[in-house]
């Protein structure tokens, strides 16, 4: 056995837990999931049912651990891991599925493949063929928060031209963007680029909330790698800034994957110094028209607008309703995709795909019900919360020739807030009622 | 007779104490602690898994397969009546007719739709493609012993093949596909908890 | 010391800047420069940090009058 093959398999036997082990050997392989998954629907064949992507574990794992399996192998499929195999196993997880749960839900025995996916995806980036790209990305934001300091004074330089953007767009002298404010009541955290910092931040500034921004971006590339202790480091910078700072709530930025972990698993990851609550922005939208503390104008956009349900959020998080709160407060012909909600389809951009350019061509290809799906609802704008599926959906939009706009929550919102100037940047402008003014958007920061 | 009732006892033991050792098994394994807080209720998620989520309206693949479904369900009520019908076998002489004929014929009617999978998984495309030997030698075992069980209902000089089948079939249970039994019931209460804690399932709005 | 490889990073958020260089600095050979304009200002701190991680060296950064981000990076890995 190879060094790189006994990682593999010594990675997959630390991770076996009640819920893993009851995903390998809980399924009847009766295929009922095969419609669940988009990348069958775009391309129907044995090889895209999830029961088949996992069975590829599931052979491992027999031969490792089943007494009939090291007896015959052939009856129950079992198989010796090797170097092939493990290049396999390497495909399949990063580049043919997105661990959107969609089959877990439609599974009569509930089995979770998205969990042995990322299995999957642990035990190859530990024996070293997990992608490049996803290692580097997550250890380079290791790096920033080990020494914040080569960096942090051109951020906050940019911080500052982000901040005469706000002002001016506002109208409101005084607006600002706080950044490390000892005892805020919220740690914002953005994603990368300004078009995550300047909305939010005028939301913020209008709902006159106590808040600050986070020196680092919500993205946990060890997330989609399924390496727990990467991911846990990318996280600490997190946990340490709002410990440090003494916040009671931590607000991420429009985006899925970084929700879902700090939602559910980073509080299991810092016992005992996690002790903040965790919103999405998209929560935080809805509070605040909730309350009444920012005001939206109700007649902003009558051209037709739908939805995309980020895995992540919904089915993942249970935020359905929040999304669809706030849109009714600014949209008036809101359409609904079918299947919606928990049932969505995956746009095929989650699980880190979307960073994977050798896999481009498959993750489009995988797209293609979904961009069939808002094709019919006839939608010109179509909203989404999660950075992932934007970037997904608008390549959809080009490869599919969908004609339609994409657009973040708090974008729309924003701009149904009726400011002085509106928020410049994006095509659609022409379908927002009443918005002749424009201002040059900087490119995008952080 | 008696030596025939004995294999099958022991086939039922052993197959109880493999299940119990897959059971001990898994349990001896780590159970994540969950400290997030909860968006819903993992007992509501749960008592879901169980009830209303296993309704075929409550999934899609089930609405798109709707005859696949009552397939399978058929099947497995077959398989609870063949198990009952073992467990009361040195008393069948004793159950009123209209209980025999009944139980014989769920069971019948679980073994004519288990055939059917066994068919289907070797003539359906998708499902040729996922079976492995364990998965046909699984549904004919079980096919034909339910078809056994039925005909011995009221056939006892199929006894002792019955028995000797059943012993057989009941301690093959734990080895191969069949032990999906055990993990179905961990599987349901992880799903449960999991969508439950998150507010997904139960909800009254979750799809349109 | 001559760069080998120019690349044109404007228009892309972050983190593809440095998905991109990861991709094409493997076309140089150890020791040569590879240059690359950028309009994302996260490179600013997202390049750094990809040199410190890897173990490349980041030869100069800069953020120019035309609201670009020029750097040189060398392979050394």
């Amino acid at each position: 056995m190879t060094a790189q093959v006994e990682l593999a398999l010594n990675t997959l036997e630390a991770q076996l837990n009640q819920p893993l082990e009851t995903a390998l050997e809980a399924c009847a392989r009766c295929g009922l999931c095969a419609e669940a998954c988009h990348y069958y629907r775009a391309q129907p064949s044995v090889e895209h049912i999830p029961a088949f992507r996992a069975e590829q574990l599931r052979s491992v794992y027999r031969y490792e651990r089943d007494f009939l399996s090291r007896l015959f192998p052939f009856w129950t499929g079992a198989k010796k891991l090797d170097e092939k195999t493990l290049l396999h196993l390497t495909e399949i997880a990063f580049s043919q599925c997105t661990l959107c749960r969609r089959c877990t839900i439609n599974c009569p025995l509930g089995v979770d493949t998205p969990l042995l996916m990322r299995a999957v995806r642990a035990m190859t980036t530990a024996a070293g063929t997990a992608p490049e790209i996803l290692v580097m990305l997550a250890d380079a934001a290791i790096e920033k928060g080990a020494d914040p300091s080569f960096f942090k004074e051109l951020f906050l330089e940019q911080i500052r031209e982000i901040e005469e953007q706000l002002r001016n767009i506002t109208g409101d002298p005084n607006a600002t963007i706080p950044v490390e404010k000892q005892g805020a009541r919220v740690l914002y955290v953005p994603l990368a680029g300004v078009h995550t910092i300047l909305p939010p931040a005028i939301v913020f500034n209008a709902a006159k909330e106590d808040w600050t921004l986070s020196i680092f971006e919500a993205a946990n590339y060890g997330v989609f790698l399924g390496d727990v202790n990467r991911a846990k480091q990318v996280a600490k910078r997190i946990v340490d800034e709002a410990n440090r700072l003494g916040v009671q709530e931590i607000v991420i930025a429009e985006c899925g994957h970084a929700y879902a972990s700090y939602r559910w698993d980073v509080p299991n990851w810092f016992p005992g110094q996690f002790h903040f609550k965790v919103r999405s922005m998209i929560e935080v939208l809805a509070d605040y028209l909730r309350e009444g503390r920012i005001q939206v104008d109700p007649n902003f956009i009558t051209e037709p607008v739908t939805y995309h349900d980020s895995c992540n959020l919904a089915r993942n998080s249970g935020l359905i309703e929040e999304p669809r709160f706030v849109l009714k407060h600014i949209v008036k012909d809101f359409r609904e995709m079918t299947p919606n909600k928990a049932e969505a389809l995956c746009c095929g951009g989650g699980g880190g795909l979307v960073a994977l350019a050798e896999y481009t061509e498959r993750r489009i290809q995988a797209g293609r019900p979904k961009a069939e799906q808002i094709q019919k609802t006839g939608a010109r704008l179509v909203v989404a919360a999660c950075e992932n599926c934007r970037l997904q959906i608008g390549d959809l939009n080009e490869r599919y020739g969908l004609n339609v706009h994409i657009t973040a929550l708090t974008d729309l919102v924003v701009r149904a807030m009726r400011l002085p100037k509106p928020l410049p940047g994006t095509e659609a402008e022409h379908l927002f009622e009443g918005q002749k003014e424009m201002v040059e958007l900087d490119p995008p920061a952080h | 007779m008696l030596i025939f009732q004995l294999i099958a006892l022991l086939g039922f033991l052993a197959g109880l104490y493999g299940l119990y050792l897959r059971y001990a098994e898994t349990r001896r394994r780590p159970l994540p602690p969950d400290r997030s807080p909860l968006k819903g209720n993992p007992t509501h998620g749960i008592v879901y898994a169980f009830t209303a989520g296993m309704m075929p309206w409550a999934k899609e693949s089930t609405r798109l397969h709707g005859i696949a479904y009552l397939r399978g369900i058929g099947f497995h009520l077959g398989i609870f009546a063949a198990l009952g019908a073992f467990l009361l076998s040195p008393f069948w002489g004793a159950l009123p007719a209209l209980l025999s004929w009944t139980l014989s014929g769920v069971i019948a009617l679980g073994a004519i739709l288990g055939a059917a999978g066994g068919v289907l998984r070797l003539v359906e495309h998708n499902l040729r493609g996922l079976s492995l030997p364990d998965d046909h030698f699984a549904v004919w075992l079980v096919s034909a012993w339910l078809a056994l069980s039925a005909i011995a209902l009221h056939g006892p000089g199929w006894l002792p093949a019955y028995y000797l089948l059943s012993a057989v079939t009941l301690a093959y249970i734990p080895l191969g596909k069949i032990r999906h039994c055990l993990y179905f019931f961990f599987s349901r209460i992880f799903f449960g908890r999991f969508f439950g804690r998150r507010g997904v399932f139960p909800h009254p709005k979750t799809t349109q | 010391m001559e760069v080998k490889l120019s690349l044109d990073f404007k228009g892309l958020l972050c983190p593809l800047p440095v998905v991109k260089l990861a991709q094409t600095i493997k076309q140089v050979e150890i020791g040569e420069l590879v240059e690359a304009v950028a309009t994302d200002p996260g490179v600013m701190a997202d390049i750094p940090a990809w040199t410190r991680s890897t173990g490349n060296e980041l030869v100069t950064l800069e953020k120019r009058d035309d609201k670009t981000f020029r750097f040189v990076v060398k392979r050394l890995k």
